[in-house]
């Protein structure tokens, strides 16, 4: 850029204010307390994983960069397992507003970037709506009867891990086949069509 | 003593030596397990990845059983007690109504914590006729036992003592290590292999640097992961217990618990009997 000619540039937090504050309401703590110390990433023990760090998809919320973070690999290899938001000093609960940007790109039409992870919450929830509980062997095989699911499996050939650990633990007398059916499942059903709002 | 029982699906399928070991120490201990009355799944890590409302109401389904059954619940699996805890608390948060009565007033037991009360220990000193002499054991808690300490209520979670006592009860060495409450990789397996391989090998590594001849769990999905996963990371092969295992084998020596041990996909058995502890 030309000497004194100055850039033209939207003010950083412009854009990024009604996210972050639509953001801070649903996890239900700070975002913008974040100052960037790093410690939810050096805490995290996928990070190394992830394409964009705990630390910057903060950082992104505080932006308002939604589109990055709906499209990241992060927010599905996150496991919740709250370390970032147990050793914030700022008490910026990390973990939940992972939690809260999975539950944005699910609704959003926003192709994953791990489709199986995707898949299998899905998958998780429909068993749930069917059975009351999930059973192993029923959440396997429809998982892996998603027609995403079983061209990745079979584009990555990790379809021979998955045989092999069902021999294993047929052999261990680890599968249960037959699925336990809750007595109550209207009661079941009603739960999922609640469509919860935070006060 | 009664006590509700919220055993959770995992109990029902890959965590059957749990479940059976479970039932086992708790009659040894006369103390009666009262599972809840058609309970069902606390929702796990899918219900609040998609659906907020849900991971609220479903565990409430099984706390207002509880409460009409008018008993305490304990829980076994870590993260059904974190969910059952996590709803309870913002039970009173959620616009919506559930479809029933509940009012989260029962006191939800994680298992570990519940059998480290004095009077707890002190019946299962009475009944330990078989102590593990010589087995050296790491203890792993996990992600959800623990954390978020606000939902657990745990002060100590950087360095629980839950499973460490009890195994020390059970007669074993309890050896130190700093990966206690590190993640083994939950569910991540299913999408992407490499990572729980990585982080299941890491914790194997751990656990044999600190010498242990074995490693104790409470949880059912760190349990499938550590054991199913070690081969995979090409690692030499260490025994996974549940606590409740190696509490039963402390009261009473004998083959009776083999039909557990034949779970695992790694057989402790030889590694228990060079150090006869079993018969």
């Amino acid at each position: 850029m030309e000497p004194g000619k100055s850039e033209e540039r939207i003010p950083l937090l412009e854009r990024g204010e009604e996210y972050v504050h639509h953001l801070e309401e649903e996890a239900g703590s700070s975002i913008s307390a974040c100052y960037q110390c790093e410690r939810c990433t050096n805490a995290c023990p996928v990070s190394h994983f992830m394409d964009i760090k705990p630390h910057h998809v903060i950082r992104y919320v505080q932006l308002g960069w939604q589109e990055k973070l709906m499209a990241s690999s992060t927010i599905w290899v996150c496991l919740s397992c709250e370390m970032c938001s147990t050793y914030c000093p700022n008490q910026v609960a990390v973990a939940q507003v992972m939690i809260r940007l999975r539950n944005e790109a699910a609704k959003s039409g926003v192709r994953p970037q791990e489709k199986v992870l995707a898949a299998f919450h899905r998958t998780f929830l429909n068993e749930l709506k069917r059975f009351g509980r999930v059973n192993e062997v029923w959440l396997m095989a429809s998982l892996n009867l998603r027609p995403e699911v079983a061209v990745e499996k079979i584009r990555t050939g990790s379809w021979k891990y998955d045989l092999d650990a069902a021999v294993t633990l047929w052999r261990r007398g680890r599968l249960k086949l037959l699925p336990h059916r809750c007595r109550d499942m209207k009661e079941i059903r009603e739960i999922s069509r609640i469509k919860g709002e935070q006060k | 003593m009664k006590i509700s029982y919220y055993p959770g699906c995992s109990l029902e399928g890959m965590a059957v030596d749990y479940a059976r070991s479970i039932q086992d120490v708790f009659r040894q201990m006369d103390c009666e397990l009262m599972e809840i009355e058609d309970w069902s799944c606390c929702g796990a890590s899918a219900s609040h990845s998609l659906d907020e409302a849900m991971s609220v109401l479903l565990p409430a389904r099984n706390l207002a059983a509880a409460e009409r059954m008018g008993l305490d619940i304990v829980a076994p699996c870590p993260n059904c007690f974190n969910r059952l805890r996590h709803s309870q608390e913002t039970i009173g948060k959620v616009v919506e109504k559930p479809p029933w009565k509940v009012n989260g007033s029962v006191k939800i037991h994680e298992m570990t914590r519940f059998l480290t009360q004095e009077f707890m220990l002190e019946k299962i000193r009475g009944l330990i006729r078989n102590p593990l002499e010589g087995l050296k054991v790491v203890c792993y808690y996990g992600c959800q036992m623990v954390r978020p300490p606000w939902i657990t209520g745990f002060t100590d979670y950087e360095n629980p003592q839950t499973l460490d006592i009890l195994a020390r009860e059970a007669g074993a060495e309890v050896l130190d290590w700093s990966y206690k409450t590190t993640c083994c990789g939950a569910s991540i397996g299913i999408g992407r292999r490499d990572i729980l391989v990585s982080l299941v090998g890491r914790l194997i590594d751990k656990a044999q640097q600190a010498g242990a001849d074995a490693i104790v769990v409470s949880c059912p999905l760190c349990q499938s992961n550590l054991d199913m996963m070690q081969k995979a990371a090409g690692r030499s092969p260490m025994p996974v217990f549940y606590f409740t295992e190696l509490l039963r084998l402390a009261f009473e020596a004998g083959s009776w618990s083999k039909e557990w041990f034949r779970a695992h996909v790694v057989d402790p058995v030889d590694m228990l009997r060079k150090k006869e502890v079993f018969r």
